[in-house]
């Protein structure tokens, strides 16, 4: 039937231009929003930049002094490493952990601004509309990652370029994971208020037991295993093995779990926003 | 065989068990400009939102510009333009921003869109603005962008939910200006509006939707036919002559004394012809008419003869005037 009348339309109106949307316009026009906005709101980037700072400042400097009294224990407790170099990598990832994880914030806006309406009433595919958003708001996040990873590398030493370079990659990784995480919660959220209960609520654990801050071998058990199904875990492993060459898991381990949760969890949001509807 | 641009049959929604839309069935021919005029809750958005693929029918069908909301929501999204009730623009980013985005996920070419945007910016006179952040923009001028941002891909059939609602007289006039220009290039437009005159200076063909239901369509002017006649004021110097001036006027129509008691209104057919009459049996009675007037009926006597609400009761109170001129008032 509807078939029918597009025939019939087109037969009595000629052809009238009808424009079809393709996937990576789609998927960079998104992407393009989120790097738009973050720069014309530059008090997220202090947001997002001023939380590390004050950890590495009053936490790092602080621990570092202390544990500096215990010559040569320190190296020990840390891998070889003194704790300033410990922590740098696990300030960097924390830094786009919590930019990417806080964008989600930007879904539940987008709902209450309107905007999701303009994007929904589009053509364009729903796969495209939100996997450009996820694209930018990683972007977004290891630029945030990128700044603290140079300020981190004045302060612990700098690794060398090539490391530096591989660190950001994971650093970007982490990104993608945290931004789909962010990104998932969030659709299933009504209310700003009730991000920020969520946010307070996992990513202040998810950040303790990340191996930033301590190593992660002398805890309990039960701790232990926290940590193993925590995917800043692999993401602090693995840009501290490739920043400074210290870590407790394979590498390609941490490589390969830090890809399969943030796979998942793309897939997990597209799979969601795909189905939105309005009511 | 004629062709529509929209086809709703018996379309509902219902809201956990609320029926805000019961069974709606019309059609909008291509080029039409078709209006539904409604009080708050009548279900306009929830019918507009069925009928942009936003929303989920509960049941019945809506085909817009040849493909099911349902089945096809990819092609009627290629092929409408959506003005929505609240604003739905990223207030950080540039209108400019706004437009290329929309351009982007539309699937415009470039130079195309760049193009059509100036134009479209020109039109609707935000040309000016087009690099400030929307953040910046009066409410009026938000909404004339979104007006030329739901343009730039060139829809078959523009939707727009209250497109003046909230907006001052000069904002109103030039949203009005742009609809009757789409008219022109033959673009059809689906609007749904609580305001009467702009329903009837619009729209060719009006539903009426009260209650989730379309409670009578048609042209503005056969809507209005249905009332019956245009209300005549005539305005006498004291109200013992206003007391004879009615006697006198009885036979022309239904008549009645006003609140004030100097003022006789009357309903009649052909007011305009009428009046000269009335003024002359009146000079011969030894009546002196100091004020005669006349208005024609409004949609919102027709809503009022229809359901027995007016469309906005907050607009005077009308309970004065009895029961035969109510709803002739508050204009
Ligand atoms: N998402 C929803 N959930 C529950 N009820 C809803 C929802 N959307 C609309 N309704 C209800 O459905 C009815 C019709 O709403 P709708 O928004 O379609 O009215 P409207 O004619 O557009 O009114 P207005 O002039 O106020 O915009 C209202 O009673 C409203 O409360
Ligand atoms: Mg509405």
């Amino acid at each position: 039937m509807s078939r029918e009348l597009a025939t019939v339309d087109e037969g009595l109106r000629g052809s009238s231009r009808v424009y079809s949307p393709g996937f990576s316009s789609a998927l960079l026009a998104m992407a393009y929003r989120q790097v738009a906005r973050f720069l014309v709101a530059r008090s997220r980037m202090a947001n997002a930049v001023i939380m590390p700072v004050m950890w590495l400042v009053f936490f790092g400097l602080g621990w570092s002094a202390a544990f500096s009294t215990l010559r040569g224990v320190e190296r020990a407790l840390f891998g070889g490493l003194e704790y300033l170099e410990f922590l740098a990598p696990g300030i960097v990832i924390m830094s786009v952990f919590m930019a990417g994880f806080g964008s989600g914030l930007g879904v539940i806006w987008d709902r209450e601004f309107g905007y999701l309406k303009e994007v929904l009433v589009s053509p364009a595919p729903r796969q495209a509309l939100i996997l450009g958003r996820l694209v930018g708001d990683s972007v977004v996040a290891l630029v945030q990652g990128l700044l603290m990873a140079v300020l981190v590398s004045l302060v612990a030493g700098w690794p060398g370029t090539a490391r530096f370079l591989a660190a950001l990659a994971a650093a970007y990784v982490a990104a993608l994971a945290s931004s789909s995480i962010g990104t998932f919660i969030a659709l299933s959220m009504r209310s700003p208020e009730g991000f920020h209960v969520v946010i307070n609520l996992i990513m202040m654990p998810m950040l303790f037991i990340s191996g930033a801050f301590y190593p992660i071998e002398p805890l309990p058990e039960w701790l232990k295993a926290l940590a193993y199904i925590n995917p800043l875990y692999y993401a602090v492993d693995l840009s501290r093995g490739l920043m400074y060459g210290v870590h407790s898991t394979p590498l390609t381990l941490d490589a390969i779990g830090l890809l399969a949760v943030s796979a998942a969890f793309i897939a997990l949001v597209v799979a969601k926003f795909s189905k939105t509807y309005l009511a | 065989m004629s062709s529509y641009a929209i086809i709703a049959e018996e379309l509902r929604k219902s809201f956990n068990g609320f029926e805000a839309v019961r069974g709606v069935s019309f059609k909008v021919r291509y080029g039409e400009v078709y209006g539904f005029l409604g009080p708050n809750g009548a279900g306009k958005t929830t019918t507009l939102s069925m009928l942009t693929t936003m929303i989920k029918p509960s049941g019945g069908r809506g085909i817009v510009a040849g493909y099911d909301v349902v089945e096809n929501p990819v092609e009627v999204r290629k092929r409408i333009g959506v003005v929505f009730q609240d604003p739905t623009v990223d207030r950080d980013l540039t209108a400019w921003q706004n437009m290329m985005i929309h351009a982007s996920i539309y699937g415009i070419p470039r130079s195309d869109a760049e193009k059509r945007a100036r134009e479209l910016l020109e039109f609707v006179e935000l040309d000016k603005f087009a690099h400030k952040p929307l953040r910046s923009y009066s409410g009026g001028m938000i909404r004339r962008f979104e007006i030329a941002r739901a343009l730039l891909a060139e829809p078959e059939v523009v939707f727009m939910d209250e497109p003046t609602i909230g907006l001052d007289p000069q904002a109103r006039a030039k949203v009005w200006e742009v609809i009757q220009e789409l008219k022109r290039q033959g673009v059809t437009v689906f609007l749904t509006t609580h305001y009467m005159d702009e329903a009837d200076r619009l729209c060719d063909r009006i539903a009426v939707i009260d209650h989730g239901r379309i409670i009578a369509e048609g042209a503005p002017d056969e809507l209005k036919s249905r009332v019956g006649g245009d209300t005549v004021y005539l305005r006498a110097i004291d109200s013992d002559s206003a007391k004879k001036l009615l006697a006198l006027v009885s036979e022309y129509g239904e008549a009645k004394l006003a609140a004030d008691n100097v003022t006789v209104v009357l309903v009649a057919s052909n007011a305009p012809s009428k009046i000269p009459q009335i003024i002359s049996s009146a000079e011969r009675a030894g009546v002196k008419i100091v004020e005669a007037r006349y208005n024609r009926p409004s949609l919102d006597d027709v809503f009022l003869l229809l359901t027995g609400r007016r469309l906005r009761d907050e607009e005077g109170d009308w309970r004065i005037w009895g029961r035969l001129v109510r709803s002739r008032l508050g204009r």
